[in-house]
């Protein structure tokens, strides 16, 4: 997916829980409409941080499969306040 | 021979499961806390309430016997709250962080060669003074009730129906009923991203456990799933010599499964961490696991998934210890802003 990302974030290789909590605390800082990009190689992280992000109030644009293992989630900031 | 390969038959299955529905118990509990998200939470207690009516009726039909872990207050609170800290340190409780070393994450390859060295040195090597320290707390009893599910002249930990006097079956069946009552009666996050549902996941560990409690059984191995035991086994007969047991091979077994279910899923990959302290805080995670996993007598898999079904005092001690050790090291390195 072509669009232009307002922060990347990379997640590969860390531990978990770190992906999702680095993702969460990411999203937390950015304002509604902009774009956050997450490289991840964690199976589960692939799974969870997408559904954290929509119950957040964000919008899931894509999870791409970008190499063995490895995804590129990009999550468009919703208007709505991340409690 | 024949403990090996059902050991070996249990573990492939379970690596497999384990791989594929992503359980780990470190994620499951924090993801409680941190996430407010109860996915993998659910699957698990739905496991655990099925179990709580499986054991018995394998047991009153021949096919196992129970066997609940003893009962020892102390070393199940401070061995289940460092477990519990270890988890979060590993990046793994002690079944994710043996199905991630078949998925190829080296900070777990770390954490279980830890884990695995710490429970074999504090259980039977130079740290075994620290459980001497704890064994004069250790209860065990004489069923008075429901005696047909236990080993004939045989001592065990006291259960929730031993220590009542109360039949085995009618504490089983409350305590199951609470556990779906949660299960079925409360709002479930959704994950859909998510390759089996919480109620698959629940359903396919139930499987597992019922035949790894039954193979383990007839190999003279009085117990269900585990797996501190087995990393034991395995470190003990790699330095001692000897063949590994059930337990052993089960642990090696659930390695290969989660290993062939990553290559299948093209999950599998080599991960290594950009920052290289991390592999010392997941040493130091893995070393926590080996010293909560003895004193607490069991891991999270030996006393969640196989000791509170039996309705084990001692296990839910170790689990609600387990829980809050989680909590307390996630808030401490995830959950402050």
């Amino acid at each position: 997916m072509d669009v232009k990302v307002t922060k990347t974030i990379d997640e590969r290789g860390e531990v978990c829980p770190v992906p999702d909590v680095d993702a969460k605390r990411a999203w937390k800082s950015m304002k509604p409409g902009e774009i956050l990009e997450v490289l991840v190689d964690y199976p589960l992280s692939k799974e969870r941080i997408p559904a954290n992000a929509e119950k957040a109030g964000h919008k899931v644009l894509a999870i791409e499969e970008t190499g063995p293992s490895e995804w590129r989630i990009l999550i468009q900031i919703g208007g709505k306040e991340d409690k | 021979m024949e403990a090996i390969i059902l050991g070996l038959i249990t573990g492939l299955l379970f690596g497999f499961i384990l791989q594929r529905g992503r359980i780990c118990f470190n994620s499951a509990f924090r993801d409680l806390y941190l996430m407010k998200d109860n996915f993998l939470f659910k699957g698990i207690t739905l496991a655990m309430a099925i179990e709580m009516l499986m054991f018995p009726a394998m047991a009153a039909v021949g096919m196992i016997k129970l066997n609940p872990k003893p009962f020892n207050l102390p070393a199940q609170i401070i061995g289940g709250f460092i477990f519990g800290m270890g988890m979060v340190l590993a990046g793994g409780c002690a079944s994710g962080t043996t199905y991630r070393v078949g998925e190829g994450n080296t900070t777990s390859w770390v954490a279980a060669f830890t884990y695995g060295l710490t429970a074999l040195a504090v259980k039977h090597g130079g740290l075994h003074w620290i459980l001497k320290l704890f064994s004069k707390f250790t209860v065990k009893v004489t069923p008075t009730v429901s005696a047909n599910l236990y080993e004939p002249s045989k001592k065990i930990g006291p259960t929730l129906a031993t220590a009542l006097h109360i039949n085995h079956w009618i504490v089983a069946v409350i305590f199951a009923a609470l556990l779906f009552w949660y299960v079925f009666g409360t709002k479930t996050t959704e994950r859909p991203e998510s390759k089996m549902t919480w109620k698959v996941i629940g359903i396919s560990l139930t499987i597992v456990a019922a035949f790894g409690f039954w193979s383990s059984y007839i190999s003279g191995r009085h117990y269900g799933l585990g797996i501190t035991g087995g990393w034991v086994s395995l470190f003990s007969s790699y330095t001692k010599g000897g063949l590994i047991n059930w337990e052993g091979a089960e642990v090696l077994g659930i390695v290969i499964g989660a290993f062939i279910s990553a290559i299948i899923a093209g999950e599998f990959k080599f991960r290594v961490p950009k920052k290289g302290i991390t592999y010392l805080q997941t040493a130091i995670g893995g070393a926590f696991l080996g010293l909560g996993a003895a004193l607490a007598m069991g891991c999270n898999i030996g006393n969640y998934f196989t000791g509170i079904p039996q309705l084990a005092i001692g296990s839910i001690v170790a689990g609600i210890f387990f829980i809050l050790g989680n909590w307390f090291m996630a808030w401490l390195m995830y959950g402050r802003s």
